[in-house]
């Protein structure tokens, strides 16, 4: 396993135009800490290509964006991680999936006889934008109050923290950022609580695994990731 | 039946619809892959009671239950 990181970058509608987005965030950080990054983005985000880049490159960290199910994640017209197809390739990486629904059955099989860890959502992920801005997501003012708090998650983990501290950094940005809108009675503040709550209920599986493999979690930390 | 499947309860639609109805105009919601919806288009989905209702109904219990058992103040009162 090498140091580095894949993400992809679909951007077949809004939604997916805001996430990708709000990746290039994350991809300053990494780039910020000097490891290697491999996009997929628009219409390289498909199954054939990442199977290729995940096997060949062999990096230890997947950033996956796109719509999800229970089952799989979609890339940019077609399931970019499936079920039975490819889950296995994720065996022994961390993965972070911001999509919906993923992390009950997908998240659990790719962390099936690994050492890897999976953060995903077992809940539809919910945010807000400004009608006013929409498929502008660098100017929309409203967009990044919810997703924001979801990038401290692969930021946490490029700093080379564990996979718990990801999550308790991501959900503490949420709860100050609901209090904040809560305590300024701020327009909306029903439906920004609401939806940061929703988005709360992320899942991390199989950190546990990432502890105990106190060499490999060692050598990631080595490596600066 | 599972609880995606199960009718909206009457009552429940008519709260979360008041809910929904006091976001700001220009407020566009994402959830799923349903894009990106305005406050009508949420109505008619809640109001159709399909999939995209369902969930917008569910993630408006979850969020009410959670004030209602202490949780969500416990847990924002913690930063």
């Amino acid at each position: 396993m090498k140091k580095g990181m894949i993400v992809s970058l679909p951007n077949s509608d809004l939604v997916t135009q805001y996430i990708s987005y709000y990746s290039s965030f994350v991809e300053k950080e990494a780039e910020n800490k000097n490891i290697p990054i491999k996009k997929l983005s628009g219409e390289d985000a498909n199954m054939e290509e990442f199977n290729k880049v995940v096997s060949k490159l062999n990096y230890s960290f997947i950033f996956i964006n796109g719509h999800g199910s229970e089952n799989e994640i979609f890339g940019q017209r077609e399931p970019l991680l499936k079920i039975g197809i490819n889950h296995k390739l994720m065996k022994d990486r961390v993965v972070y999936a911001r999509s919906c629904n993923s992390a009950l059955v997908l998240g659990k099989a790719c962390v099936e006889d690994s050492n890897g860890c999976y953060i995903g959502y077992n809940l539809p992920f919910q945010f807000y934008n400004d009608g006013n801005w929409s498929g502008n997501p660098e100017k929309d003012p409203l967009a990044g109050l919810f997703i924001e708090p979801s990038n401290l998650i692969p930021i946490s983990l490029i700093k080379g923290n564990s996979a718990e501290f990801a999550d308790k950094n991501s959900k503490q940005m949420m709860l100050k950022r609901i209090n904040k809108t809560l305590q300024e009675n701020s327009e909306g503040a029903f439906q920004i609580s609401l939806a940061m709550w929703n988005n709360y209920e992320f899942l991390i599986l199989n950190p546990q695994k990432l502890i105990e493999n106190k060499w490999f979690f060692l050598l990631l930390i080595l490596l600066e990731f | 039946m599972t609880e995606e499947n199960k009718p909206i309860n009457e009552d429940l639609m008519k709260l979360v619809i008041m809910r929904v109805e006091a976001a700001p105009s220009n407020w566009k919601l994402s959830i799923g892959s349903s894009g990106s919806l305005s406050k009508k288009e949420i109505i008619d989905h809640i109001k159709k009671g399909d999939e995209i209702g369902s969930q917008i109904v569910n993630s408006h219990l979850a969020f009410l239950k959670a004030v209602a058992s202490g949780e969500f103040t416990k847990a924002i009162s913690s930063v």
